[in-house]
């Protein structure tokens, strides 16, 4: 008999975890797997490889941290505008993407210590004739991608100062390249690495200079941090510094990866 | 001198488009498995929005007052959200009602609700296009309405929706490009990944475009097949063929 009611109460939960397609249902004080949401489209921190695999110095640095201090997690790929909103709303537990650490970001979210410096560089067309300055002057179009640390610069930097430059906004970091080469803006403001990145692989693009804004990048939880993910972090962090294994994956992502 | 140079160009040209070529064969197992995560989404968003958009044509137009009104409001509130806000809603709003939905499922959700408000539009215009007579008709010889409705008119009417819901059916499997937004990967999605590697949105894009064309294509032929294999003789909707 209530081998009966387990079998029924089992029966009824599978059937509930398929109707959910798999999600999770109830959040618990630990759970088993860690949700690790990132935007795919941001070589050589995310990105995915030849082979399909989701790849890239963030991401190998969270499965490197889990394992270290003994949990699961599993990547899923979002609109890198929607990463902040999914982590608030309990979509996803963990946010690595290349955050920039900014005080705006940390009302709404926890970030662990800061993992990398990142500057920002100015991608030209070699056969411009541009400098890092003539590039952000009167009359110039300037794009960057929509929601990151660059937009906000040309913002606050230039158009807010009375530079009269005209921002093109993209959706994703590729498309901005794309329109540099067809010739419809002059520079692209991006993060150094994405842009020596992007350099590395097309020829009718250089870098004129790097603006020097010293911005931290953060992995990012929940307000609060529910599940008590950040001291793992920061630990993990640590631990893989003190190991070595830190500047391995440094040395594979941002100097072998433009070697290629 | 001249020569060669020309001919090194010639031979320059000639290599770009064989790696254009290799790219796009390369990239072809990747967009496939996006082009089954489209398909599945499709599917089930139409099949979601068949079933609901059935029941609320039914409900406008034999439903009572309070049926009425309830089934052209949600209709009216489907028809004006943008897909991609009705996404959001569906995804991050599903969280503060303390439901843990999957991406997939809210996209299924959100898109075949959207569907079932335009499609209740095509099967409430397809059921009134049968004339009245047929309902009374079957009524006074001993028919429920239920059994009217079940026997005489959907079966009809059912026929008549077809050419409009192939219509719907190319609009949806294209608006499914937008569940990326929560993080479906799809088709354009898949497509990104590769553009993301290589910096060659063009040839991916023209690829992609192309997948989306036979899967319309092929969608709307299939349709009009079924429309001819269901027509009854002598009940022909389609003027001057044959």
């Amino acid at each position: 008999m209530v081998k009966r009611k387990v079998g029924l109460i089992c029966a009824a939960v599978v059937l509930i975890a398929l109707l959910l397609g798999g999600s999770a249902i109830a959040p618990a004080e630990e759970k088993e797997v860690y949700i690790v949401a990132s935007e795919l489209a941001w070589a050589p921190f995310e990105y995915k490889d030849e082979a399909g695999n989701a790849v890239g110095f963030d991401l190998d640095v969270m499965r490197a941290i889990a394992k270290l201090e003994g949990y699961e997690i599993e990547i899923v790929d979002v609109a890198f505008n929607s990463i902040i909103p999914g982590v608030v709303a309990g979509k996803y537990d963990i946010g690595a993407s290349g955050f920039t650490i900014k005080p705006e970001r940390a009302e709404r979210v926890d970030f662990s210590e800061p993992y990398y410096l990142s500057d920002q560089a100015v991608l030209i067309r070699t056969d411009s004739g541009l400098n890092i300055v003539t590039a952000l002057s009167d009359g110039r179009k300037v794009g960057a991608q929509r929601g990151t640390t660059g937009a906000d610069w040309i913002q606050d930097n230039l158009i807010k100062k009375g530079v009269k430059v005209e921002l093109k906004i993209y959706e994703t970091y590729p498309l901005a390249v794309l329109d540099l080469i067809n010739k419809n803006v002059d520079a692209i403001l991006q993060d150094e690495p994405a842009s020596r990145a992007s350099a590395a692989k097309k020829e009718a693009i250089e870098i004129a200079g790097v603006i020097v804004t010293g911005e931290e990048f953060g992995f990012l939880v929940k307000e609060g941090d529910p599940y008590g993910l950040l001291p793992k972090i920061n630990e993990g962090m640590k631990k893989l510094k003190a190991s070595g294994e830190w500047d391995r994956l440094m040395t594979k992502y941002f100097v072998e990866y433009f070697g290629e | 001198m001249a020569n060669n140079g020309e001919l090194e160009i010639h031979s320059g040209k000639r290599r770009r488009s064989i790696e254009k070529l290799v790219l796009i064969w390369n990239s072809l197992p990747f967009l496939l498995k996006g082009t089954v995560v489209t398909l599945e989404l499709t599917f089930l968003l139409l099949a979601l929005g068949l079933v609901v958009g059935i029941l609320l044509a039914l409900g406008q137009v034999y439903g009572g007052r309070g049926v009425g009104i309830l089934s052209s409001t949600y209709e009216r509130f489907f028809r004006s959200i943008p897909a991609l806000v009705l996404l959001f809603l569906f995804f991050f709003g599903s969280s503060f009602l303390g439901l843990n939905i999957s991406a997939f499922l809210s996209a299924v959700l959100a898109l075949g609700f959207r569907s079932s408000a335009y499609q209740s539009k095509i099967f409430r215009g397809a059921i009134q296009s049968i004339r009245q007579g047929q309902m009374m008709a079957a009524r006074s010889v001993g028919m429920s309405k239920f059994q009217a409705i079940r026997h005489i008119i959907l079966p009809q009417a059912l026929r008549l929706s077809l050419p409009p819901w192939s219509n719907e059916y190319s609009s949806v499997i294209k608006d499914t490009s937008l569940a990326y937004a929560v993080g479906v990967i799809e088709l354009v999605r898949e497509g990104r990944y590769i553009i993301v590697r290589t910096f060659e949105p063009m040839i991916i894009y023209v690829t992609i475009a192309f997948i989306y064309f036979i899967l319309t294509y092929a969608g709307n032929k299939s349709l009009g097949h079924l429309e001819e294999k269901l027509k009854i003789p002598g009940f022909e909707t389609r003027g001057g063929k044959e």
